[in-house]
């Protein structure tokens, strides 16, 4: 592995940080324990020898001096030492020579340092009759306590920092193994092997997260790389039988030259089927249009039985050449939307039901009111939809193989489906028993 | 037919420029081409045309940037924009830089000599309240329609289509162009809507016995004839 990589990983990085963070503490919890040992443990000797010193002035003369005297006193009161000076400052009694110089006689404790660098808190008071008692504690344990809470400072802290980076180090370097086997997966996927995925544990860790949410991507794009490959050999389809004919049709025309008319014939059976290739393609582009989004700016208020009125309008001599009876109901409903686009998806609409009814037939075409909005209704008395085409016949070139011989790009109703999900609005396709309910349902205009 | 009318043809592809300054020739006009941006732009301010003829993407210099270039040095020769960019945003685009019109590549050269043709024309006149064209005559008042004496008895729409008709009389126009100026609506019908309308309104216009005035005109659309005599470009009705 190499060091600097592993030093740049995330994983490190936090590792890092909490380690520093972590010493900070320790600093901070060390500093209390030493700040509370030596303070309270100096204050408790001093209360000590205040104590002592107070109780020393009090005492009878006699006592006082035998008490000094005896070490097996100091020894049982923990001092080190006690002394009793004169006015002048002389030794009378006691295991000491002279006060500290600049000792200050007020009975209370004080730092002093006596013979042989020994450390010590002393309390020193004046008698009555002048004489001074002097009262000292050693505090040489009280050192060894603060010395010993400086080395459990240095050897506790520093070797928990350094597991807390080891423990960054091994988390990074874990880290650094799934995000090479992520890489080598994506390479595989960046080759074209689409079926591949990233490993995913069931742990459920951040990184297995985002390995399922990639994972999640991928069959998405690998679902819709799919449909356009199918979409592909649809296109490829619908555009190869026009242009097989077309090709054929001047092909013999060139073999075996005709009469003009026959010529001029043979051209325009070329001419449709390059057309019927050029509308195919022109439908695709709109949808791919439709469904890029640019058109949601352009929304406007918009009523939708006048496009209804209008849509009857313009198919309704279609209706009646086919002897269909185009029932029109509409009252007007508000909607936000792109009038031409859903005029042309309402026409598409009402175009199949007309393909698909039978002579003599009825169709209705509604705006009615439903729970989620204003619904457009398209109801013709045709053979209807089976329930398992209906997810179909709103994609792209599906055409029921019975209506394959029907002009058209066969992108009607997908035209009709990206314009539904441009403005979100939902398609239904019912069973109307006979026939086929088409219903386009609309969100009602946001202001009511 | 305007004939001998200059157009200047902007476009890269010599192959295409080819066969449209080949299929607008053999229509009468005098057809003059550029093949980039530059070239046409120089070509258009010295050159007296009466039409010209834009692809919307050239080298050197934009087909739109042309347009609004000439456009700001007040030349208002009519534009045709013609472009392989389909979406509508491109179209508002075209016609927002100065451009008259707009048309989508492939088309059939039909459509594209009767949108040229109704650019020359150019304009309609509108003030008028009453249309005459051959036998028929039109009150835009009354909102009457007759033929010779007989009234003719239309909807709305029939007689906005009429209308349509009657103002651009012995001229092409397409289906295309009369389902966005009649219908206002700009989509791609599944079916062939406006040949039905047509269809109608013939059989309310034509009594049985009188002279076809609708003609069809193969591969671009429709023509209101004002003579009676037969000298029209082949009909397939």
């Amino acid at each position: 592995m190499r060091a600097p990589e592993i030093f740049r990983t995330t994983s490190f990085h936090i590792a890092a940080a909490s380690a520093g963070v972590f010493a900070l503490g320790v600093l901070l919890l060390f500093a209390f324990v030493y700040w509370q040992t030596a303070a309270r443990e100096t204050g408790t000797v001093d209360r000590f020898v205040e104590r002592q010193v107070a109780r020393f002035a009090a005492a009878q003369p006699g006592e006082l001096i035998r008490d000094l005297t005896l070490s097996e006193v100091r020894q049982e009161q923990h001092i080190a030492y006690a002394a009793l000076f004169d006015g002048t400052g002389h030794p009378i009694a006691g295991n000491l020579g002279a006060l500290p110089p600049d000792f200050p006689v007020d009975g209370h404790a004080h730092g002093a340092t006596l013979a042989e660098d020994r450390l010590v808190r002393a309390a020193a008071a004046k008698l009555s009759d002048g004489r001074v008692v002097f009262i000292a504690r050693d505090v040489a344990e009280l050192n060894q306590l603060q010395r010993i809470v400086r080395r459990a400072l240095l050897l506790g802290a520093i070797p928990a920092l350094l597991l807390a980076l080891a423990a960054g180090a091994l988390l990074s370097w874990r880290e650094l193994r799934r995000v090479r086997v992520v890489h080598r997966s994506v390479a595989r996927i960046l080759q074209g092997n689409l079926s591949e995925r990233l490993p995913a544990r069931n742990a459920a860790d951040d990184f297995d997260r985002l390995a399922i949410a990639v994972n999640r991507m991928l069959d998405e794009i690998e679902r819709l790389l799919e449909e356009i490959r199918g979409v592909g050999d649809n296109i490829a389809h619908d555009l190869r039988t026009p242009l097989t004919r077309v090709r054929a049709r001047l092909e013999r025309i060139r073999d075996a030259p005709r009469s003009d008319k026959e010529l001029e014939e043979a051209i325009d059976v070329a001419v449709s089927g390059l057309d019927q290739t050029i509308g195919i393609i022109t439908a695709l582009l709109r949808i791919a249009e439709i469904e890029g989004g640019n058109r949601r700016a352009a929304f406007g208020e918009i009523d939708l039985a006048r496009i209804v009125h209008d849509v009857a309008e313009l198919y309704g001599p279609i209706a009646e050449n086919a002897g269909i009876e185009l029932a029109v109901a509409a009252e007007p409903r508000r909607i936000k939307g792109d009038r031409d686009l859903l005029f042309e998806a309402v026409a598409n609409v009402l175009d199949n039901a007309l393909k698909f009814a039978p002579r003599n037939s009825r169709i209705d075409l509604a705006v009615i009111d439903g729970p989620e909005g204003p619904i457009v209704r398209v109801r013709d008395r045709g053979p209807g939809i089976p329930p398992e085409e209906r997810q179909q016949v709103l994609k792209r070139f599906y055409r029921a193989d019975k209506s394959r011989t029907l002009p058209g790009s066969g992108l009607g109703l997908g035209v009709v489906s990206a314009v539904m999900a441009l403005h979100r609005f939902r398609i239904a396709i019912g069973d109307a028993q006979p026939g086929c309910r088409f219903d386009l349902i609309c969100a009602p205009f946001p202001a009511d | 037919m305007p004939s001998s009318a200059k157009i200047l043809l902007i476009e890269d592809d010599a192959e295409t420029c080819a066969e449209i300054a080949g299929a607008l020739g053999e229509r009468g006009y005098a057809v003059q081409d550029q093949a980039t941006g530059t070239g046409g732009l120089d070509a258009a301010r010295h050159g007296q045309f009466d039409l010209l003829i834009v692809d919307r993407m050239l080298p050197e210099l934009d087909g739109l940037a042309v347009i609004e270039t000439l456009r700001a040095e007040q030349v208002r020769t009519p534009v045709l924009v013609l472009s392989a960019l389909s979406a509508v945003d491109d179209r508002i685009r075209g016609l927002k830089a100065g451009g008259d019109d707009y048309l989508t590549k492939p088309f059939a050269i039909g459509e594209l000599a009767a949108r040229i043709e109704a650019l020359l024309r150019r304009p309609v006149e509108t003030r008028a309240t009453a249309l005459h064209v051959g036998p028929l005559s039109l009150d835009l008042i009354d909102r009457k329609a007759r033929r010779g004496e007989r009234v003719i008895d239309l909807l709305p729409r029939e007689f906005k289509l009429l209308e349509y008709l009657m103002r651009r009389p012995d001229q092409v126009v397409t289906r295309d162009m009369m389902l966005e100026d009649v219908w206002n609506y700009r989509f791609l019908p599944q079916t062939n809507l406006v040949d039905v309308h047509i269809g109608k309104l013939r059989r309310k216009i034509d009594a049985p016995g009188e002279t076809p005035l609708i003609r069809g005109v193969r591969g671009a659309g429709f023509v209101l004839v004002s003579g009676t005599e037969d000298s029209r470009p082949p009909a397939d009705r």
